[in-house]
């Protein structure tokens, strides 16, 4: 038996997207539609932005110009500010680079044994007399320095006559009552704050007797010797750090009383603490 | 024409339309806001910056008293000029409070140059000009330790690690005690002490406050009337050395 399609031809094809006279045209002018109004709604969303961006640059670009106006004004204080902090860093830099001299006068006179006596003392800074001396006076350096080794401290960035890494060194002379005092000066000496290496130069007995006929330096009694010996103490330090040599910290040098042995350099009592 | 290619065509034609309304009228103005937006990034950064460098400055407007006040002091340890009266006057004063005789002063750091106190000032590569001098003293050791302590103490630094300046900065690089020669009356015990020590002297270029007043620093359009004298202010010629 032969199959028979009792539909009519033209109502076959079911009830679908395409059904109908335009053959589903209707549904893609609809979708076009609503693309176009979502591309509508996107460029007036877009249009809104540019506009409101543009309006906020604007105010932005004249609040800038208003700040940076101000801030030109104003870069006079920022620049001042700015030389200060210079000076005083430059100013900070000496100061920190300082040797303590009062320190190590006074260390000196605490640690000197009662029985023995400075005839004179005698200190400097290797590498910062060579610096002073590069000046224009055309003498020698006023103190018998052991070696300036450094001359180049002067014309470093950083002007300090007494530059980072600089020795002072001390000479010392005087009498002791005898060798054994000599030994012990040595000993305490290098117990003092700060002193790296405390060097003998020399300690010789008078030949003769008679106060002060061989000892020149010092007018010793008798036959006591005579003694010339060098400290040197750390070098400067480097950085702005107030070492305990450098520091500008005023030691209280009444609580450390000197020694009372009798000299012209070395004190005599403890009167004198530090006021 | 068959209903399947028209509805190729209707397709392809909507298509066509949506892609040209895309390209020509929304993707254009889409880029534009970009680019807009990315105005607006770089102007607020801008802004940013420049609020920021007006807040520095206004700190640094605020802070100007002090600082001008603390560069005028200064200005008592590294003068302008090479100032030697007033380092003069400092020294006696300070050897007069520690009973000390202030015996002798010499320009140069030579022991063996005996000219007038005019020194002469050694250009240092950068910073400060050093000036290096000679001093002689006359007293007791104690009295001699107590003066190198206000010598130091004419600038030094303080716990809290700023600077205090009473009077020139002077840097000792050499100290030599020996007894005093002379026969005089009560001489015994007393040392002679000769010091090298080198003072600083600002560079010609720079001046102490680099044009500033009291009211404001050089280069500022004043707006509203300042009541501040306007005098410039030099190194102070004679400042006190005591404490």
């Amino acid at each position: 038996m032969k199959a028979f399609n009792l539909i009519p031809a033209e109502e076959r094809g079911g009830a679908g997207i395409g059904a109908g006279k335009s053959g589903g045209g209707a549904f893609v002018v609809l979708g076009l539609l609503g693309l176009l109004a979502i591309f509508a709604l996107l460029y007036g969303a877009a249009r809104h932005q540019i506009s409101s961006r543009r309006g906020e640059v604007a105010t932005l670009n004249a609040q800038a110009q208003v700040a940076q106006a101000q801030a030109t004004q104003l870069a006079p204080y920022v620049s001042f500010m700015a030389l200060h902090e210079q000076r005083v860093q430059a100013v900070s830099q000496l100061v920190d680079s300082r040797f303590d001299w009062a320190h190590a006068f006074h260390e000196i006179g605490r640690v000197l044994p009662k029985d023995a006596s400075l005839a004179s003392i005698s200190g400097t800074i290797a590498g910062a007399s060579v610096a002073a001396a590069t000046s224009a006076a055309p003498a020698a350096p006023a103190t018998t320095s052991s070696s300036a080794t450094s001359s180049t401290a002067a014309s470093v960035a950083v002007t300090s006559a007494t530059p980072p890494g600089s020795i002072p060194t001390f000479t010392l002379s005087g009498c002791a009552t005898s060798q054994a005092e000599v030994a012990l000066t040595l000993d305490h000496l290098r117990l003092i704050d700060g002193v790296g290496e405390v060097t003998l130069q020399s300690s010789t007995k008078a030949a003769g007797s008679g106060g002060g006929g061989s000892s020149s330096s010092g007018g010793c009694a008798g036959s006591d010797p005579v003694f010339a010996m060098q400290v040197a103490f750390e070098p400067l330090p480097s950085v702005a750090t107030t070492g305990s040599t450098s520091s500008t910290s005023t030691a209280a040098a009444s609580a450390a009383t000197p020694a009372t042995g009798a000299s012209t350099a070395q004190p005599t009592t403890s009167a004198g603490g530090a006021q | 024409m068959t209903t399947r290619d028209r509805i190729v065509i209707i397709v392809l034609s909507a298509l066509a339309v949506v892609a040209a309304a895309w390209l020509l009228a929304v993707a254009p103005e889409r880029e534009q806001a970009a680019k807009i937006g990315a105005q607006v990034s770089a102007a607020r950064s801008q802004l940013a910056t420049a609020e920021s460098s007006v807040v520095s400055a206004r700190g640094a407007q605020a802070g100007y008293a002090a600082a001008y006040a603390s560069l005028v002091s200064l200005g008592k340890a590294v003068p302008t000029g090479q100032e030697v009266p007033s380092l003069i006057y400092q020294l006696e004063q300070a050897s007069n409070q520690k009973r000390v005789e202030f015996a002798s002063i010499t320009s140069g750091g030579g022991a063996g140059s005996s000219s007038s106190a005019s020194a002469s000032p050694t250009a240092a590569a950068a910073g400060f000009t050093q000036m290096p001098f000679t001093f002689t003293f006359n007293g007791s050791f104690f009295d001699l330790y107590h003066l190198f302590q206000q010598l130091n103490g004419f600038t030094l630094r303080t716990a809290s690690g700023g600077l205090r300046v009473s009077g020139r900065l002077l840097t000792i690089q050499s100290v030599k005690l020996t007894p005093t020669t002379s026969s005089t009356k009560g001489s015994s015990g007393q040392l002679t002490g000769t010091i090298t020590a080198t003072a600083y002297v600002l560079p010609a270029s720079q001046g102490l406050t680099g044009g500033a007043t009291t009211a404001s620093p050089a280069g500022v359009t004043q707006t509203t009337s300042s009541s501040a004298p306007s005098s410039s202010v030099t190194t102070p010629a004679v400042i006190g050395a005591s404490r």
